[in-house]
């Protein structure tokens, strides 16, 4: 057993200029460092080598998809997907002696590296009412204490089940089967956080919620723009798709108010240019915007083209597409004409010329393709955005075409998938109708509750027991007080976890700890060996097998816990098979063919090199809105007030990050080394708040509520972000982000847009 | 650009042998220099070409495409790059007259190899036998896409093809 760090390490903060590169021999020396300290070269070897392979392990890293079978490297991942996956072939344990050693109390005072350095969890853990430490449990006991619970609530919408994008397509379906058989569509999931904005903005104007663009567009495509997304740290491998594009001739645009690395070359490590050479410039244009002014950008670049359609009729737009394929151009068109400069250029910090120069480079272009993130998703505004983004790509035909398309980049490597699955609080009535069909059951019709509704009811005590599959909910919400407050009210929370979080120690009343097998490990369950399945951003299902030896004798995995979770709870009660599901995935996957639509034969369709892709109706021409047609909308912002001498923040991750877990206080592309606690802001509105590299401040939120939201003691950085805004870690920063400040329509979290004052801390305060 | 033209006159309807052209994923099956191809989405297909030892992949976007009378491509990949389209025009005896031009940048020595390995009149002349061959002694054709295309665009023959039946609820 690989030994943990005893003590938190110390912050200690150096800067160094930002990169201009990413990935490239550096990558592969961090990636090695990161695995060779967590396990052996043994491990190490077998699980990169079979990483994103066909028969091999779907790297949890990211949900970016891979290339078709026969086209993928030896080596086919990133240095954080190594880091990841190695994270979790850890060789470190945590053992009952750590819990006799360290009280919750103790564990809720540690720092989310910390706790994740601890290593693997091996056997349940139970934390009971006035009981300040977590002891062994046996697997019955927990399961019994859990359904005893369950089934001793007023109601079934007093229980919540949480989905992380890790989740299986299996486990996902058995979770949301179980959850609605219990008789809740209390369904959060960490799609609500991140990309809900995506699903909403083009459910309502094309009548999917998913990309349209598969890995063949990228490559082919003449123009791609990047917005609001940070490919060398969230999705490494899109660079490797970036790099072929160019190579074709594209032209690529990033919008991002950071020049990240990542956005402007790539330095390919599985090619000579990459490891000798200068690599590939990926962004031919940078665009410094604003933080929140997407919407505006994309406004006027649409104004724009419908200026240029009138110097010159007939050649700008695609009249036959808006004829034929959607609805609402000429309202539309009415709208974007009357698009003000001044309120553009307040909201991007962009001129009219400067935008002219991208309406140029999509004139230039016949396939234009959309790449954005949660840069976009995480505004108020951030639904409208994408509409607005959505409009961009119909005005020149750029839907439902070849190389051309709307790419929502996803980061869990299944959330698609466990969407499919029908984790969702407002599944349709034709889902709920087959799982009727199939399994004798009438689901409940009542929507249930996302995320941030979650922690609504349980601050109001209407929420009695959580369950958490995978994740760490209490860091990846907002309002981190008012999180923590809010599942402190709960009577029972329990996790399927592989590695300790702070969601495990910021609890219920009474806390169980489920720990399960992880992704990389090998399952055997009653009829053999099995695998899973995942879904990546581009719509491809595909298999998963584990292949490592399992960190611990007494896990369970996340479909064995669920179906005996379900047996326990509802004994004969529903006619659903649990313990033929536990020994069998393929028996699961029989059931998911019949209910949910495109995956019919699943089971040999999903053997196949490759998988299944499930066909996007837009390439297919179809618009599944209940107008047949694609829709043009006109859409206002407002962007956020942010009163003088404050800032907008946004919340992002580091290199050395995976979601909510830091993997060290490094962020090497951005130059920051030895401390998370740091502010990243322009230097001009350094000096004109009065501030200078190195102060040390607290950040302190502004919204409407009397609440004082304060993220003490952070070091401040001067960067290149664009004036007025700035940056700070996630979840760090988290306690900033308002329950209530909310995208319109998606009630997503609006991370990326959040009202702060720099307040400098006393110079004797900042050393204590 | 290289430009090599066939024509052959077939013994079947219009009708059956541009349902069985639509049929990419069947190529392989009589054309010899075909060894793969994979209909991506309908207008989107992925080939794999070999003569002898050369092997050359490519995916081809279908621009347009109206039933029973013409299927014209282009390469996506834009060097080497090349077009091509098919036409299928009734004959007086009841058969349909099949014709192949494609277009292909030169590349190589001097421009003499074409973008297309081993694109030749004779090549294309004796794979448009082939074809001849296959659906004359069938008869009718294994299967049939009606939908048409329109720069790029695909227009679907039935308000709702199977093929677009998916989850289409939001996803976050």
């Amino acid at each position: 057993m690989k030994k943990p760090p005893g003590e938190e390490p110390k912050d200690a903060l150096t800067v160094t200029p930002p990169k201009k590169w990413a990935a490239g021999v550096p990558a592969v020396v961090h990636a090695l460092e990161y695995s060779l300290e967590q396990t052996s070269v043994g491990k190490t070897g077998v699980d990169l080598l079979t990483m994103n392979q066909v028969g091999g392990i779907d790297c949890p890293g990211c949900a970016w998809a891979d290339p078709a079978p026969g086209h993928r490297h030896r080596n086919e991942y990133c240095e954080n997907g190594a880091k990841h996956i190695n994270d979790e072939a850890t060789g470190r344990r945590v053992t009952d002696d750590f819990f006799r050693r360290h009280s919750v109390t103790d564990l809720s005072g540690r720092s989310d590296m910390w706790l994740n350095h601890q290593g693997r969890l091996t056997r349940p853990m139970v934390k009971r009412p006035a009981c300040d430490h977590y002891e062994p449990i046996s697997w019955s006991d927990a399961f019994g204490l859990l359904a005893d619970e369950l089934n001793s609530l007023a109601s079934p919408d007093e229980a919540v089940f949480y989905t992380s994008g890790r989740a299986s397509n299996e486990a996902a379906f058995v979770l949301q089967l179980f959850a609605r058989a219990f008789g809740t569509n209390n369904l959060p999931d960490c799609s609500n956080m991140c990309h809900e904005s995506s699903g909403f903005a083009l459910h309502e104007t094309l009548g999917t919620g998913k990309g349209t663009v598969s890995l063949h567009d990228l490559h082919h495509a003449d123009l791609i723009f990047l917005v609001g997304q940070n490919p060398g740290t969230n999705h490494p491998r899109q660079l490797s798709a970036l790099e072929q594009a160019k190579l074709n001739g594209a032209r690529v645009i990033a919008v991002n108010t950071l020049p990240e690395a990542g956005l402007l070359r790539f330095k390919n490590p599985q090619k000579a240019r990459g490891v000798i050479g200068h690599g590939v410039q990926i962004a031919d244009r940078f665009v410094h915007i604003r933080a929140g002014g997407d919407l505006a950008l994309f406004q006027g670049l649409n104004r724009l083209l419908l200026e240029a359609e009138d110097a010159r009729p007939g050649q700008v737009l695609d009249h036959e597409f808006i004829r034929s394929h959607t609805s609402g151009f000429e309202a539309f068109a009415e709208h974007a004409r009357t698009i003000g400069w001044q309120d553009v250029r307040a909201a991007t910090g962009l001129t009219r010329d400067q935008i002219a120069k991208l309406r140029d480079d999509v004139l230039r272009s016949e396939r234009v393709i959309v790449c954005w993130a949660m840069g976009v998703t995480q505004h108020k505004h951030g639904v409208p955005t994408i509409r607005e983004i959505v409009n961009f790509l119909m005005l020149r035909g750029n839907l439902g075409r070849a190389g051309a398309g709307a790419c929502p980049v996803r980061g869990h490597s299944n959330v698609q998938g466990d969407r499919t699955m029908g984790i969702w609080e407002q599944m349709p009535d034709a889902f709920l109708d087959a799982l009727r069909e199939e399994f004798g059951f009438d689901p409940p019709r009542a929507h249930g509750l996302d995320s941030v509704n979650t922690i609504r009811a349980m601050r109001e005590g209407r929420i009695k027991v959580f369950l958490g599959l995978a994740g760490n909910f209490v860091r990846a919400a907002p309002d981190s007080a008012v999180t923590e407050d809010a599942m402190r009210t709960c009577r029972l929370t329990a996790h399927i976890s592989t590695k300790l979080n702070r969601s495990h120690t910021v609890c219920g009343e009474t806390a169980l700890i489920l720990p399960t097998l992880g992704r990389t490990e090998r399952d055997f369950q009653a009829g053999g060996e099995q695998f899973v399945t995942v879904e990546n951003s581009m719509s491809e299902v595909h298999t998963s097998h584990g292949r490592l030896k399992p960190a611990s004798n007494l896990l369970l995995s996340e479909v064995a816990i669920l179906c005996r979770l379900a047996r326990r709870t509802l004994g004969g009660e529903v006619a659903v098979p649990w313990e033929e599901f536990e020994g069998d995935y393929g028996a699961i996957r029989d059931r998911i063919s019949r209910i949910v639509p495109g995956l019919h034969d699943f089971n040999r369709r999903v053997a196949r090199p490759g998988g299944i892709r499930l066909p996007n109706p837009v390439n297919e021409g179809v618009f599944p809105t209940p107008a047949g047609k694609a829709l043009f909308t006109r859409n206002a912002w407002e962007m956020p007030e942010v009163p003088r001498g404050h800032l907008l923040l946004q919340t992002l991750r580091s290199h050395d990050q995976w979601n909510t877990i830091p993997y060290t206080p490094n962020d090497r592309y951005r130059g920051i080394h030895g401390s998370r606690r740091v502010v990243l802001v322009n230097p001009d509105d350094l000096t004109e708040l009065g501030l200078s590299e190195g102060a040390h401040v607290d950040l302190v939120g502004v919204w409407t509520d009397a609440t004082e939201r304060r993220a003490e003691d952070f070091e401040v950085v001067p960067y290149p972000t664009t004036r007025g805004s700035a940056a700070a870690y996630y979840p760090e920063t988290q306690i900033l982000v308002p329950l209530d400040s909310v995208a319109d329509t998606s009630n997503q979290p609006t991370s990326k847009g959040v009202v702060v004052r720099l307040e400098p801390v006393a110079a004797g305060a900042a050393q204590g | 650009m290289h430009t090599v033209e066939e024509t052959i006159d077939i013994a079947v309807p219009v009708r059956t042998a541009y349902d069985q052209w639509t049929q990419f994923k069947s190529f392989p099956r009589f054309m010899t220099v075909v060894r793969r191809v994979e209909q991506v989405r309908p207008a989107v297909t992925a080939w794999v070409i070999g003569v002898g030892p050369v092997r050359r992949e490519f995916e081809a976007e279908i621009v347009d495409q109206e039933p029973d009378s013409h299927v014209t491509w282009r390469s996506l990949e834009r060097r080497p790059g090349h077009r091509g389209e098919v036409r299928f025009r009734p004959t007086a005896a009841g058969g349909t007259a099949v014709t192949v031009r494609i277009e292909a940048e030169p590349r190589g020595v001097a421009g003499r190899l074409s973008g297309v390995p081993g694109l030749t009149g004779r090549v294309l002349r004796s794979e448009l036998g082939h074809f001849k061959e296959f659906i004359e002694g069938r008869g009718e054709a294994g299967g049939a896409w009606r939908g048409s295309i329109r720069h790029g665009h695909v227009h679907p023959a039935e308000p709702e093809p199977p093929r677009s039946r998916v989850p289409c609820w939001p996803v976050g």
